[in-house]
């Protein structure tokens, strides 16, 4: 064995062609892998730079207009309120206020429909329930619409899921990637639920 | 030739351009060591939190030196918690011996899934979220992946990592290593990048959309100490209300206490610890109790449940099984689980996040010998959470179900140190899980009935609960304190609490009417007389802070990659072995959570302060000064506190994209100085680090100050260190001699108490200590406690005259430092902080007993966990009886136990992807060696040979000789 591996090192490792093509065959393998990170790398810092302004979201939100189109007269509603709840045809009410097939009791005086307590001009509110109610305006949609079409890349996912203006203002008034600074602080601590297209005001430190 | 040298120039020139691109990759990110001889650090992190770079002196980059950065956004505060290499092995607490017989297992077959496999139970239509690397398109194991989302800044939705696949196979691969759910619908969702970058943002963004998506069950095994992150903290609240169930790994920062993980310490979530095959608690897997409470309240029990975290086998990247450790693997386990049982369950209505975790810690199998803030209800039972959950009826249910101050080990820390008229109030946090709705309250007020004839009569009880319980679960902190009737009692008293707790009518109910559920909580407690003066310790929590939210440096500075101090500075998390030696000695240690203005300082003989960083009101001075002159005994352990050092560590972080500056040093000495000034004491700004020796015991010195100032009359010992500040600032190594370390002082006045002042706490802080110096802290306290000087100190040759504070800078408070926005003492004015006003100490109003003429049972841990749970009635197929635990390893599989590629268990596929273009650049360079030795020979050879020479190779080129086959 140890004479083979001598042969073969004296008759074909000295060889300067087979040199040359492990050589060679090594720096083809080290220029690929080198443009290919520097592809990647490229791509990745241009990542955040470019958006697609051109390319509007294929939303597929469908506003109804009135509430005849509901099948039932079930209701969704916002379902995590800690003491109110908003459902889909835009009422707030206190959660002992629901109603079992998942409506607010409109006959309680303090049920109120499309309700912007709390809620600042630049469409964010301070709790989640009156964000959603207020969103639910009928004169709202043009705002929302507006928003759709140039919803940044990042909330692609999460809009193009959204089927209809309820289901839009309960993702839309959630807290996201918008609401925050330094990451784990809100911007605007009070009002951090937004229906509007601007970020929470950036809250004084 | 002139190809040679070419193809080298231009071999040259591509590694300086890959060089630079490096570097600009770098820059970009934070993500490389910024020198070559650094690199090693970076691969070894893995998934550890942070690193903080701080090569030994050998490594040639020393503009690097103590330099800090974070190595990459979340990993620090919220990294992925499998375990790095190394640590797969130290599963059990006899690893050595155990390392063989630890074998991974398939865990769902362990856990006896295969017999809800059998009654047609697969997790189907169950729609369960992984939050991790992402997943491959086409892996074989899985036959549901509904949808795959990216939320990272890659442009990918596969898995790097080989983190995320190993996470879903664990809960639904079909094949090879099985998982639990196989028929459940898989959403991945990719939040971390292959450099295990991830950040807030990302993650409320993907958890908005599986809101959106009505996820049912969702795995989160990362984590990290910042519970202050209120966005991300709300979000979780936010998708338990909107009826996710959340299972979350618990850390892994094991086997020191306080070191638990957000989001799996929160109250609604699931925290699952780790265990490995033999049911020990795994080494790595984090120890309660919470810290959120502190410094006025006591800690949660957490962990909520365990189960197997370590060598555990479970999908590899591309297929193949592989087995990993960390609670990281524990948790997908449960979310396994959990979505296997859900699929269980015929009405769909009555699973939400609270009756799940009802379920899973009632039917839990306590684990012996283990005290609840390791194993939190035990280790997991899946069958018989199956039992549980299908006769579930909603209710309210306790966490823990029973108070028994005297059952050790599991109510530790609690069974430790018995109860006496006079003392802190003993407070044990109780969770309220609530089943019937997302939102519920407690009816009235909580009751407290003692049973008279177990002497229920001789305790008080307070309480104070959340007014609204949401979501799904809030607590009820009940305080202990013995009435003055018992002061000189010794014996066990019983009696216990009821609470109603009501939710708004559900769907099915009458309507109208509310849903309420009543729940008793059983309490034992150990009386004795109480203690003299002179056995009572009162440790000040008050004054000590810790990250979140703040920066408060690790108090040793060599532990380069935790530089946070995180783990609560209490008796009970990282004083753990300090309380646990105090109590052996016979001491009585009591935890101080308000200012100094609150105690009454005629019952303790001394006031313990280690590693204080708030600052003091103007009224404690006061106070303190009076107590000490009354007879009430001080031992301050200090630490360093240089501002040259503080702005020298301060880091970028990249989590919340700004850099971060330390609010105090490793302790608040300025503060400290300022407390001490009228006894005429100071200490340093010095910065020392070394060994030592003191009355024959070895000592290590890490990062502590010196005395600066000690009156004349006082004993003062000093040794002879390294200068750490010089070390830290300018890479100069320097030996100080006759640096003042300890001091003790007498106060002169009759019945005055005594000071003991010492520089460095890392000795009696379990984080990161090398040698303890409880001996030390014995022989102080029989100074303090009985005016007992130990001849081991006072005739120590190191004994030196006092510093009379001449020469030695003591240090000023850092200018802008932010320690106001986490003081409870200071507050921001105009003209720079201020003390707040005093706050009035907190007032425990006894709630009214209603006495009974019961008795109680004796065993507490057997009463009911859930009522109306008829465990018979849900019947389980016979097969299970007698079917072993563990399934033999059938022939076929024998292969799959191997890790595929022969990739160590807990390292990562990328590492060696990494390592084959080092190979190749290596073999280029060891072709091109050749060729220039082949040049060289050839030049020194005369020129009229070479063709001659070269010819007839050329030709053997064409006509290769054959060679002998063998």
């Amino acid at each position: 064995m140890v004479n083979l591996a001598a042969m073969v090192w004296r008759r074909l490792l000295r060889k300067r062609w087979v040199l040359a093509l492990v050589f060679g065959l090594s720096l083809v393998y080290f220029l690929t892998s080198t443009f290919k990170q520097e592809e990647r790398a490229v791509r990745d810092r241009n990542l955040l730079q470019v958006q697609d302004h051109d390319q509007p979201i294929l939303w597929k939100v469908q506003f109804n207009l009135g509430n005849s189109s509901r099948p039932s007269n079930q209701c969704r509603n916002s379902i995590q309120g800690k003491l109110l709840i908003t459902d889909e045809l835009g009422y707030v009410c206190e959660r002992k206020d629901l109603l079992v097939n998942g409506c607010c009791d409109v006959s309680v005086p303090s049920t109120k429909q499309h309700c912007c307590d709390g809620c600042l001009s630049n469409g964010c509110c301070s709790a989640y329930e009156h964000c959603v109610s207020c969103c639910l305006q009928p004169s709202k949609q043009l705002l929302l619409e507006r928003f759709l079409s140039r919803a940044a890349v990042a909330f692609q996912n999460l809009f193009m899921a959204v089927e209809d203006h309820f289901e839009l203002c309960l993702a839309k008034c959630r807290t996201s990637s918008q609401s925050v600074q330094h990451e784990n602080t809100y911007r605007d601590p009070v009002a951090k639920y937004c229906y509007g297209e601007s970020p929470p005001e950036l809250f004084p430190a | 030739m002139k190809l040679v040298n070419i193809w080298l120039l231009l071999l040259v020139v591509l590694l300086c351009g890959k060089k630079h691109l490096g570097d600009r990759l770098e820059k970009r990110s934070f993500e490389k060591a910024p020198c070559p001889g650094c690199s090693h650090l970076t691969l070894k992190v893995e998934f550890s939190s942070t690193v903080v770079e701080y090569a030994d002196p050998v490594v040639p980059c020393n503009e690097t030196r103590w330099s800090q950065k974070w190595q990459s956004s979340r990993p620090l505060r919220r990294a992925s918690l499998s375990l790095g290499s190394g640590f797969w092995h130290a599963t059990g607490r006899h690893s050595s011996r155990r390392l063989l017989r630890a074998i991974p297992r398939q865990v769902a077959q362990t856990l006896q899934a295969d017999v809800l496999w059998q009654m047609g139970y697969t997790g189907a239509n169950v729609r369960v979220a992984v939050f991790d690397t992402g997943l491959s398109e086409k892996h074989p194991h899985f036959k549901n992946v509904k949808e795959r989302t990216n939320w990272t800044n890659e442009r990918t939705l596969d898995d790097g990592l080989g983190h995320g696949t190993f996470v879903a196979g664990v809960i639904a691969s079909m094949r090879e290593c099985q998982g639990f759910a196989p028929d459940a619908e898989l959403h991945i969702f990719r939040v971390f990048t292959n450099n295990q970058v991830s950040y807030t943002s990302w993650f409320l963004d993907a958890f908005n959309y599986a809101i959106l998506k009505k996820i049912d069950v969702l795995n989160l095994s990362i984590g990290g100490p910042d519970f202050m992150d209120h966005p991300f903290v709300d979000k979780v609240w936010e998708l338990t209300a909107n009826n996710v169930i959340m299972v979350s790994a618990i850390g892994n920062d094991g086997p020191l206490y306080g070191t638990l993980n957000n989001p799996a310490d929160q109250m609604d979530v699931i925290g699952v610890g780790g265990i490995d095959f033999e049911d020990n608690i795994a080494r790595f897997s984090s120890r309660g109790m919470t810290t959120w409470e502190l410094p006025g309240g006591y800690g949660r029990v957490k962990p909520d449940i365990v189960t197997y975290g370590a060598g555990v086998r479970g999908s590899g990247m591309k297929g193949g099984c592989r087995a990993l450790s960390g609670t990281s693997v524990a948790s997908p386990v449960v979310a396994g689980a959990v979505t296997l049982l859900v699929s269980t369950v015929q009405k769909r209505e009555l699973v939400n996040p609270a009756s799940m975790k009802q379920a899973l810690i009632a039917s839990a199998r306590r684990l012996p010998g283990v005290n609840m803030f390791e194993q939190g209800h035990g280790k997991l039972d899946l069958l018989r959470a199956y039992q549980i959950l299908n006769s579930y009826k909603p209710q309210a249910s306790l966490s823990p179900s029973y108070i028994d101050l005297t059952e050790c080990p599991y109510m530790w820390p609690y069974c430790s140190q018995p109860i006496y008229y006079g003392g802190m109030p003993t407070i044990v946090n109780v969770t309220i899980l609530n089943g019937m709705g997302v939102t519920g309250r407690i009816v009235d007020k909580p009751e407290w009935q003692p049973y008279l004839p177990q002497n229920g009569d001789n305790i008080e009880v307070a309480f104070s609960y959340s007014s609204v319980l949401w979501p799904w679960s809030g607590y009820l902190a009940i305080s202990i304190s013995v009435t003055k009737k018992a002061a000189s009692w010794e014996g066990i008293a019983q009696g216990h609490v009821m609470i109603t707790v009501a939710s708004p009518a559900e769907a099915e109910s009458k309507n109208g009417a509310e849903q309420t559920s009543t729940v008793k909580l059983p309490i034992k407690v150990k009386i004795i007389p109480a203690p003299p003066r002179s056995k009572r310790i009162l440790w000040d929590q008050y004054h000590n802070l810790r990250y979140p939210p703040g920066y408060f440096p690790r108090d040793n500075l060599r532990m380069k990659n935790d530089p946070l101090d995180w783990n609560g500075d209490h008796i009970h998390t990282n004083f753990r072995d300090m309380y646990q030696h105090l109590r052996s000695m016979g001491y009585f240690v009591e935890v101080l959570g308000s200012p100094f203005t609150c105690f009454d300082a005629n019952q303790y003989g001394t006031l313990l302060m280690v590693d204080s960083e708030e600052e003091y009101f103007p009224e404690e001075v006061a106070k303190l000064r009076r107590d000490v002159d009354n007879g009430l005994s001080l031992i301050i352990f200090s630490d360093w506190y240089n501002t040259s050092v503080m702005r020298k560590v301060k880091f970028y972080d990249e989590n919340t994209r700004q850099w971060w500056m330390p609010d105090t040093g490793g302790a608040n000495i300025p503060a400290l100085n300022e407390l001490l000034s009228v006894w005429n004491m100071a200490f340093s700004d010095g910065l020392y680090e070394g060994d030592f020796t003191l009355a024959s015991h070895d000592m290590y010195y890490a990062s502590g100050c010196s005395i600066a100032k000690f009156p004349e009359d006082g004993v003062v010992i000093t040794q002879t260190f390294k200068d750490q500040g010089l070390e830290v600032l300018k890479q100069e190594t320097a030996v100080v001699e006759n640096v003042p370390i300890l001091g003790l002082y007498q106060i002169p006045a009759e019945g005055g108490g005594r000071i003991v002042l010492y520089g460095d706490s890392n000795c009696l802080d379990d984080s990161h200590r090398q040698k303890d110096c409880f001996w030390l802290l014995d022989a102080l306290l029989q100074y303090t406690s009985y005016g007992v000087t130990p001849p081991s100190l006072s005739h120590s040759g190191h004994r030196q005259r006092p510093p009379s504070g001449a020469g030695l800078a003591t240090p000023e408070r850092m200018e802008g430092n932010h320690l106001h926005r986490y003081s409870k003492v200071l507050e921001a004015r105009l003209g720079g902080p201020e003390p707040r006003a005093l706050p009035a100490c907190p007032h425990l109003s006894w709630a009214k007993p209603q006495p009974l003429n019961e008795t109680a049972p004796s065993n507490l841990w057997k009463h009911q966990k859930l009522l109306s749970i008829d465990l018979d009635k849900v019947v389980l197929p016979n097969f299970r009886s007698n079917r072993p635990q563990v399934r033999p390893l059938s022939p076929g599989e024998s292969g799959a136990w191997d890790i595929p590629g022969g990739i160590m268990p807990g390292r990562y596929n990328q590492e060696v992807g990494q390592t084959i273009p080092v190979f190749a650049f290596l073999g280029a360079m060891v072709v091109l060696a050749f060729f220039v030795v082949q040049i060289n020979k050839a030049k020194s050879r005369p020129k009229r040979r070479k063709p001659r020479v070269k010819r007839p190779q050329l030709m053997q080129q064409v006509h290769p000789p054959k060679t002998p086959s063998v």
